[in-house]
């Protein structure tokens, strides 16, 4: 069943007074519970596509529909919505905040649900317990090495039990054990949990883990193969 | 939420302190100005109100020439006013009312060894016996010296004498001067008793509020009793200041409008002025004081204001990806304004706090060092006020003026679109 659907979609952006289109009429679908890679070079419009996927943008023209809702003509607060309960996001950069321990780091996505902190604490102590870092809770992103930032920005990403990973390069700042390790670990969250998870790198090493690998060259789909090549 | 977003907030600062210290301290000079120059305002307030509350006390008023308080149509030259004493006395509620007038009149002593008598023109000062047993609060505790006394209510032709005038004059006790009056009118005063000098150090402590009625403040005065001030120069249209004190059981307030509309009717030109009126013009005084005072620490407050709000944008620069972040996590736009709104809030309000603080201090010390000066009448102390009210509207205040001035920044951070703030390096 599809999750996901893209339909002829483009995105231009206004860079001063030219106009850049970086996506050209794309067309994709991703189904429930596969791990599916995009990759392309840089400025093939992986990013773009990672970020109306991610009901981050919308798109210029084209349906972007999740469950058949098209984001496109979603309001903002349904956008928000769709993001906070649907779609967890894990960053290159991992992308956590400083001040905040592991654990107040991956109840972040919770707070903004209004869930109450019982329930957030107990929520938050079992995901990093579930991604290894059960006695790291206490310890802010400076005292924690690459792999277990990441592996809390997973875990954050799973805090309010969305059905999409949405993995941006995830593995670019770790080494090859470490980067490996987090694959895993996605992996097992489609294997074991049936979340749907979209890889989005140019590692082919990354995309080992894929059920089917979607290439895309000048904002189109070049090419889509089942596995991870 | 909101306690969530508090701790958001507080992580937030704390994680920069010095940057959060350097910004309050530009809030708190400001708040510590106004708590500061607000409770000296109060505290002066408070002082001379217990002083005149403590002179006038619930049952009594004063009246005075209509122009003499808080203006009036005559200006304040004309001091003198014409009053029917027995008519006040007879006003409903009226328990006692006392006068001082006052007249520049001839006087001749007793001849000296060698003939020479002195004559001239001396002050003469009327006074109600009342006005020396029943308003005590007002003229202070007077003394003559051994071998006289004050006047006595059947007192008509007779005069007590300042120590400077007597010796001059060159009478005691016993003797008799000649005073004259309007037209004719002259009588033979017989000196009942000489003031004693002030003393200094008594001066300071029991000089109270009326220490103009002291006989022996100028020197060179004669004073006489009210009524034989009638038979000098006529009736009396030359009262310095009357003093009234009403029956128990009346209001003050009701028996001083009677007093003023029956005086006035009679021709008099008169106000009466209670511990109220007078109070409402030093509440009206110290409030324009505080205004201005006040008006003056604010400015420093929109430097402070100023300060926060350059921190806040340098934050929200600062931390665009981490708003990306919140965003991408579920966070809406009015999560996000709350959260930036709440972190200036708590600048401003430490600023608050830690201003409250030093401006009491700077209030209690200021207060300390006038006391060791004599400021107030009669020795008095300044009073110390810390009003539990102004403290809570500073405190609120300040959150209120963090918040402000964060709005801004706050809104930027809150509008910023989530893709752009997630590339942001």
């Amino acid at each position: 069943m599809s999750l996901l659907q893209m339909r002829g979609i483009t995105k231009d952006y206004k860079l001063g007074k030219t106009t850049v289109r970086a996506l050209r009429g794309l067309d994709l679908e991703i189904r429930t519970g596969e791990v599916v890679a995009i990759m392309g070079p840089s400025g093939s419009g992986k990013s773009t596509l990672m970020h109306i996927l991610g009901a981050l943008d919308r798109p210029t023209e084209g349906q972007a529909l999740i469950d058949a809702s098209d984001i496109v003509e979603m309001k903002e607060r349904e956008l928000v919505a769709v993001r906070g309960r649907r779609i967890g996001f894990v960053f290159q950069t991992f992308n956590l905040i400083q001040t905040l321990t592991a654990q107040r780091n991956v109840e972040l996505p919770m707070i903004f649900q209004g869930h109450n902190a019982s329930e957030r604490h107990r929520r938050a102590s079992m995901l990093l317990d579930k991604v290894g870092l059960g006695d790291r809770v206490k310890h802010r992103p400076n005292e924690l090495s690459g792999g277990e930032r990441q592996r809390v920005a997973v875990a954050r990403a799973l805090a309010n039990d969305p059905e999409i990973i949405l993995a941006d390069e995830p593995t670019g700042n770790l080494d090859t054990e470490t980067g490996n390790a987090i694959l895993a670990l996605l992996k097992d969250l489609s294997v074991k949990d049936g979340k749907t998870v979209i890889l989005v790198t140019h590692d082919p090493e990354a995309a080992v883990i894929a059920d089917r690998t979607i290439r895309l060259r000048d904002g189109c789909v070049e090419s889509e193969s089942a596995g991870g090549e | 939420m909101f306690f969530e977003f508090l701790r958001l907030a507080g992580q937030s600062i704390l994680h920069r302190r010095l940057r959060s210290w350097l910004t309050v301290i530009g809030v708190f000079i400001g708040i510590a100005a106004v708590v500061g120059l607000i409770s000296l305002g109060l505290g002066f307030e408070k002082t001379v109100n217990d002083q005149v509350a403590g002179i006038f006390g619930v049952d009594t008023f004063i009246v005075a020439n209509e122009g003499s308080f808080g203006g009036g149509p005559h200006g304040g030259d004309a001091d003198e006013y014409a009053l029917d004493l027995a008519l006040l006395n007879s006003i409903e509620g009226v328990k006692v009312a006392a006068a001082l007038r006052e007249r520049t009149g001839y006087v001749q002593g007793q001849p000296d060894e060698s003939g020479d008598q002195l004559q001239g023109f001396l002050p003469v000062l009327g006074l109600s016996p009342e006005l020396l047993t029943e308003f005590e609060s007002f003229t202070g505790e007077l003394e003559v010296m051994p071998g006289g006394r004050l006047f006595e209510p059947d007192d008509v032709e007779v005069a007590i004498l300042d120590l400077e005038i007597s010796q001059r004059l060159g009478v005691e006790v016993g003797d008799t001067i000649l005073v004259a009056g309007d037209g004719s009118n002259e009588l033979n005063l017989t000196i009942v008793g000489i003031m004693a000098p002030p003393d200094e150090e008594e001066a300071d402590s029991e000089g109270g509020f009326g220490a103009a009625f002291s006989a022996g403040s100028e020197g060179d005065t004669i004073s006489v009793p009210y009524g034989t001030m009638d038979l000098l120069w006529g009736p009396a249209d030359d009262v310095l200041v009357t003093l009234v004190r009403t029956e128990p059981g009346y209001d003050v307030d009701e028996v001083a409008d009677r007093a003023e509309d029956e005086l006035n009717a009679q021709g008099s030109e008169i106000m009466a002025i209670t511990y109220g009126d007078i109070s409402e013009q030093i509440g009206q005084f110290t409030n324009i004081a505080n205004a201005i005072l006040a008006g003056i620490a604010g400015i420093s407050l929109v430097v402070g204001a100023v300060g926060v709000m350059n921190t806040m944008y340098t934050s929200v620069l600062e931390r665009t990806k981490e708003i990306g972040v919140m965003k991408a996590v579920g966070a809406k736009n009015g999560h996000v304004l709350s959260i930036f709104l709440i972190e200036s809030g708590l600048m401003g309000l430490v600023g608050g706090i830690v201003g409250t603080i030093v401006g009491l201090a700077f209030a209690i010390g200021a207060t300390a060092l006038i006391n060791t000066g004599d400021v107030f009448m009669g020795g008095v102390d300044m009073a110390i006020v810390i009003d539990f009210w102004l403290i809570v509207e500073t405190l609120v205040g300040s959150f209120a003026l963090g918040a402000f001035a964060g709005f801004l920044p706050a809104k930027r951070a809150s509008k910023l679109p989530v893709v752009d703030a997630l590339r942001y390096e």
